[in-house]
């Protein structure tokens, strides 16, 4: 195994140091590890192309002279192989240091922690009091999270089994476009194969594995794409007048646009989008909250009181 | 932590890494260097032995890399072609784009200069990695209340919050002794003793509005044993949604029936949860329960008609 690591180191060195690109016979007369017949050692260069690829390295292929025909080259440059995000301050690298420490004990632990490595090398001393005390934290999501992130990076098509809301099991197929969280849940978005139609899903709602597509690799992630936009963009928010008893419905007191004081309730205004999650919302508050407006919020909410009178009576 | 990869590909990995490290860590001590690279010391001994061996063609000891590391500190020279970081991969641009975002929002609102230095990272970011879509993360904690848990716990003090209780309501504060951060159903928690209640609580994080680090020490505070709470057994019975329903009561999908024996700890929440069901929950024991549901949606709908 060692001897296969420093062929790949030797092969990296040689290939990143070279100012012109390097023949294969010239890799075998001087790069350390190349032996065995040609064959042997063809395969051998194949495989460690293949492997440095996978590693990020781009290996480019190029010949001295574009006008004959010569045997082709290698080289890797440098500008393409190093870390480049211009001058970075050390203000810069304590946020960055901050954002991959988010990731502790969390999905992308391995690559934030790898990224971290990476820049703590770029030899700037990280100025983490400049910053103010804060330590955001990620929340654990599905156990292949990094599978997902992993299929974004090469456009391959995942499959999940997925609760539906009435418990069935599905098996769905997407081509992932984005993934983010919000309010501790993580969201998944992208292309339904079998539906062909963007969809979103809920991390938690995923059951089991999540399998990678060796196959079906190469779609295009739409630019730009923002999950939470996407999907709110579809519906445009409404307003509903809410009475508030005075102290009391702290949750829908942080979303208020405004709010005056009418003795023993407050009467606020608020935005909402999904009626039904509205109405859920405001019966979690019992007798001290009560719609006012719109009409027909009201009459809906009428109903669902029904029918839960119906259920105890 | 992550995990130490073994695989050639990974080790060879390491090692490229492992190069401009070193070079910008001269003389870092063979413990603190196995740390950060999250393997055994003798793990990293193997792979310094291995750079020990690479180097340009040519291969004497002009071209090999010169490691020192017998002294128990590590040194590198002549290693200038590996010398730069390697560039960020895809995965590790995600995790650094989602972990700008949640730095982002926990960021006071004072400090917009801060944030515009996060805006520019994400943009530079962004133009380097391959992935056209964006990726965002809204935190359910401000990571400022966060950071002030993290220090009380530090520094072993107690740290009085402004807290929204869901079950009753309530906004109150209290002084807790915080013991430890646990996550649990995807939530975070300070688990802690709660001084007013001279007992163990748990305080859901993202609910927690303030935070201050007080100056009590941890030995000054009088300690009770907690009692075991009683909890309150109840029936419901899922008409409609069950998906709702189980994440809603956080029962097994597995253990899922139309009728279920559920646990809780507060009567309050259960009467809150299955109002918001909106009819598609019914309590069905004990009959307590279930009348004073029945009586709160009709003294609710008597005001909605009345008006």
């Amino acid at each position: 195994m060692s001897r296969k690591i420093e062929r790949l180191i030797n092969l990296t060195i040689a290939l990143l140091a070279t100012k012109r690109y390097l023949t294969k016979s010239e890799i075998f007369r001087s790069v350390d590890g190349y032996e065995g017949s040609e064959e042997t050692k063809e395969r051998m260069f194949e495989r460690d192309k293949d492997d440095l690829r996978n590693l990020g390295v781009a290996i480019e292929v190029g010949s001295f002279d574009p006008v004959f025909e010569d045997e082709a080259g290698y080289r890797i440059k440098p500008e393409k192989y190093s870390l480049d995000l211009g001058e970075l301050s050390g203000v810069q690298i304590a946020l960055l240091s901050l954002a991959a420490e988010a990731w502790r004990g969390a999905a992308l632990d391995a690559p934030a922690h790898n990224a971290l490595t990476k820049l703590r090398s770029v030899g700037v001393e990280s100025d983490l009091d400049a910053l103010p005390a804060i330590a955001p934290r990620f929340n654990p999501a599905h156990k292949d999270f990094q599978i997902i992130t992993n299929a974004i990076s090469k456009r391959a098509r995942i499959s999940f089994s997925y609760v539906s809301s009435n418990l069935e099991i599905q098996l769905r197929t997407i081509e992932p476009f984005a993934i983010a969280t919000r309010d501790s849940f993580w969201y998944l978005a992208g292309n339904d194969v079998e539906k062909s139609q963007t969809r979103s899903f809920r991390l938690d709602r995923i059951e089991g594995d999540i399998s990678i597509s060796k196959a079906n690799q190469g779609y295009e992630i739409p630019d730009g794409f923002d999950l939470f936009a996407h999907f709110e963009s579809q519906e445009l928010p409404e307003i509903a007048t809410v009475d508030l008893r005075k102290g009391k419905a702290q949750l829908l007191r942080t979303s208020a646009l405004t709010t005056s004081d009418m003795g023993e309730w407050d009467r606020i205004t608020t935005r909402y989008i999904d009626a039904e999650r509205f109405i859920e919302l405001v019966l979690w508050h019992g007798e001290d909250a009560l719609i006012i407006e719109p009409e027909s919020l009201k009459k809906q909410i009428i109903a669902k009181l029904n029918e839960i009178v119906a259920r105890h009576v | 932590m992550s995990k130490p990869v073994q695989t050639p590909l990974g080790r060879t990995a390491r090692l490229l890494d492992l190069v401009p490290f070193l070079a910008s860590h001269q003389g870092i001590e063979l413990k603190a260097l196995s740390d950060n690279f999250n393997v055994t010391e003798s793990q990293m001994v193997a792979d310094l032995t291995t750079l020990w061996m690479c180097g340009l063609p040519g291969y004497t000891p002009l071209e090999l890399m010169d490691l020192s590391f017998e002294s128990g500190f590590v040194t590198i020279h002549n290693a200038e072609t590996l010398s730069n970081p390697r560039a960020l991969n895809d995965e590790e641009i995600i995790a650094l784009l989602l972990g700008l975002d949640i730095v982002m929002a926990s960021l006071p609102s004072d400090r917009n200069d801060l944030k515009l230095l996060a805006v520019d990272l994400i943009k530079q970011l962004s133009i380097r990695s391959s992935i056209p879509s964006k990726m965002s993360a809204v935190p359910a904690t401000p990571g400022s209340v966060r950071a002030i848990i993290e220090s009380s716990l530090i520094e072993k003090r107690g740290v009085e919050i402004l807290y929204h209780s869901s079950y009753s309501d309530e906004i109150s504060r209290r002084i807790v002794i915080p013991i430890e951060l646990r996550q649990e159903n995807g939530f975070e928690y300070l688990w802690g003793v709660c001084q007013s209640a001279h007992a163990l609580r748990s305080f859901r994080l993202d609910r927690i509005q303030e935070a201050v680090v007080k100056s009590t020490s941890i030995d000054a505070v009088p300690v009770t044993a907690t009692e075991p709470s009683q909890g309150i057994s109840y029936t419901i019975h899922a008409h409609s949604r069950p998906r709702q329903v189980i994440e809603r009561f956080a029962i097994n999908k597995e253990a899922f029936t139309a009728n279920l024996q559920v646990v809780s700890f507060s009567t309050e929440w259960i009467k809150r949860s299955v109002l918001a069901s909106a009819g598609s929950v019914e309590v069905v024991e004990p009959p307590t329960i279930r009348s004073e549901i029945l009586h709160s949606a009709q003294s609710l709908l008597a005001r909605y008609q009345g008006r």
